[in-house]
């Protein structure tokens, strides 16, 4: 099942194992700048406030009440990122491994190809917690990404329309498998303590509103240095029989306050503001996974900027390009204390 | 029967007083901010229980769990008394409903982010 935790998505396996949970928190980040340059990994400025559908069903489209799920709210041109955390497993040497599928719009995030349900292997299709710890945007080559940032869904930008030809869907839709417990207990058998767990702060912000339009979807920002890791199990390994999914809603941050009657968060400071501020971006290494090469189909599209650039629209706003001097290592096995934020 | 608040407190406060001498009476109600005798009466039972923020703040001290001593005292938190009062007989339904049912089944009725049709 899926339920809602501290503004997180908590899926739950319990049938499976009582520690399959996978927790997946929505980070609000600054926006990379769109300069063909490959940046480092921007901070987390703390979760996105996520709300169940369902709630605020007099005030939201009627079609988001049939893909049930969940909505939060996103400035247009602002970036968001997916921090993929397993419930630490004192007496295991892993976190419970999951298969996850992210898509924008109904197109694979990382394959770049329309959702269909299920895992597969050639392209792979899905990410694995805990090899993957987070996940900023689209893979568009091996070792390189294009940041998640939301435009109003309907003007062109998003990875959706680009692909498809048509803005149906919008928003992001995930899908969580669990590892079959034989192949966890086999692979990961009671061994001695370990914790592995990473701390996350979370940024309380002075709340303000603005900008116009409804549904947003997601669309390929700047340039990032992020691998995604190719699957380090075999694809039987996954328990295609249980599995949780969820539709994200992306609500125009303007609109929020109108659904919901709470402000949502102000908008994150400018990469060059942030890096002036001097602080920190983040790489990230794990010699040990074999990183997946990116999507073609991704790698066609065109990011907001220059999509802007060629419609001779201004409203993706300003881009200048930041310095990144101070860059924070961050290697597999996230310690206590090692953490991907930064303050403003 | 359960204990009252009064005994409940003075049982865990000399608990900890048994590893820590900071946890006398004297002490305990300075840093909660309750005159001793007041707080020695309330353990003895010779007063009724506090208010909210000093039974949060005797929870705090005694790492206790501030839910079940306001239950002890008869009092319900602020924050639950506005649930209640949103949805009155919504509320006094399901805790009847959910009287008899065993831990674990409580446990399960965390709510369900629904999934539809896409």
């Amino acid at each position: 099942m899926i339920g809602l935790a501290d503004d997180a998505l908590c899926f739950s396996f319990a049938e499976v194992h009582p520690g399959a949970r996978l927790r997946i928190e929505f980070q609000r980040t600054l926006r990379i700048p769109d300069d063909y340059r490959d940046y480092p990994l921007p901070p987390g400025l703390g979760c996105f406030p996520l709300r169940h559908t369902d709630d605020f069903a007099a005030r939201v489209p009627r079609h988001w009440l049939e893909h049930g799920g969940v909505m939060l709210p996103m400035y247009q041109a602002e970036a968001l990122w997916l921090n993929l955390t397993g419930e630490d497993l004192e007496d295991r040497d892993s976190s419970y491994p999951f298969a996850i599928r992210v898509a924008t719009g109904k197109v694979d995030a990382v394959t770049g190809k329309a959702w269909v349900n299920g895992l597969e292997d050639d392209p792979q299709n899905y990410l694995v917690s805990p090899t993957q710890p987070w996940l900023d945007g689209y893979c568009v080559q091996r070792g390189v990404i294009r940041q998640f940032v939301a435009m109003p869904l309907g003007r062109g930008y998003s990875v959706e329309e680009q692909a498809t030809g048509r803005a149906e869907h919008g928003g992001i839709q995930i899908q969580v498998f669990p590892m079959k417990r034989e192949a966890f207990e086999r692979r990961f058998p009671v061994r001695s303590r370990v914790r592995r767990r990473f701390d996350r702060m979370v940024f309380s912000k002075e709340l303000q509103c603005g900008g116009p339009s409804a549904a947003m979807g997601l669309a390929p920002g700047g340039r990032m240095r992020q691998e995604i890791y190719g699957d380090p199990f075999e694809l039987e390994d996954w328990d295609l029989t249980r599995t949780s999914r969820c539709f994200v809603h992306l609500v125009n941050s303007a609109m929020w306050k109108a659904m919901t009657g709470e402000l949502p968060p102000t908008t994150p400071p400018s990469a060059a503001d942030y890096s002036r501020a001097g602080l920190p971006w983040f790489d990230y290494y794990d010699e040990s996974a074999k990183p997946a090469d990116g999507s073609a189909v991704l790698r066609g599209l065109k990011s907001v900027f220059r999509l802007g650039e060629e419609k001779g629209d201004h409203s993706p706003g300003e881009n200048e390009g930041a310095f990144t001097p101070r860059v924070v290592n961050l290697r597999r096995g996230l310690r206590p204390g090692q953490v991907r934020e930064g303050g403003f | 029967m359960p204990a009252s608040l009064g005994e409940h407190l003075r049982r865990r406060r000399e608990e900890l007083r048994a590893s820590d001498p900071r946890y006398s009476v004297r002490q305990v109600a300075a840093r909660v901010g309750l005159e001793p005798s007041y707080l020695s009466k309330i353990e003895r039972g010779e007063q009724p229980p506090p208010s909210e923020e000093s039974i949060r703040a005797l929870a705090k001290d005694l790492r206790e769990d501030p839910d079940v001593l306001l239950a002890m005292a008869g009092k319900i938190s602020g924050d639950l008394q506005r649930i209640i009062l949103k949805r009155p007989q919504l509320v006094a339904e399901l805790l009847r409903d959910l009287k008899n049912l065993p831990d674990h089944a409580v446990l399960r009725l965390v709510r369900e982010v629904r999934d539809g049709n896409w």
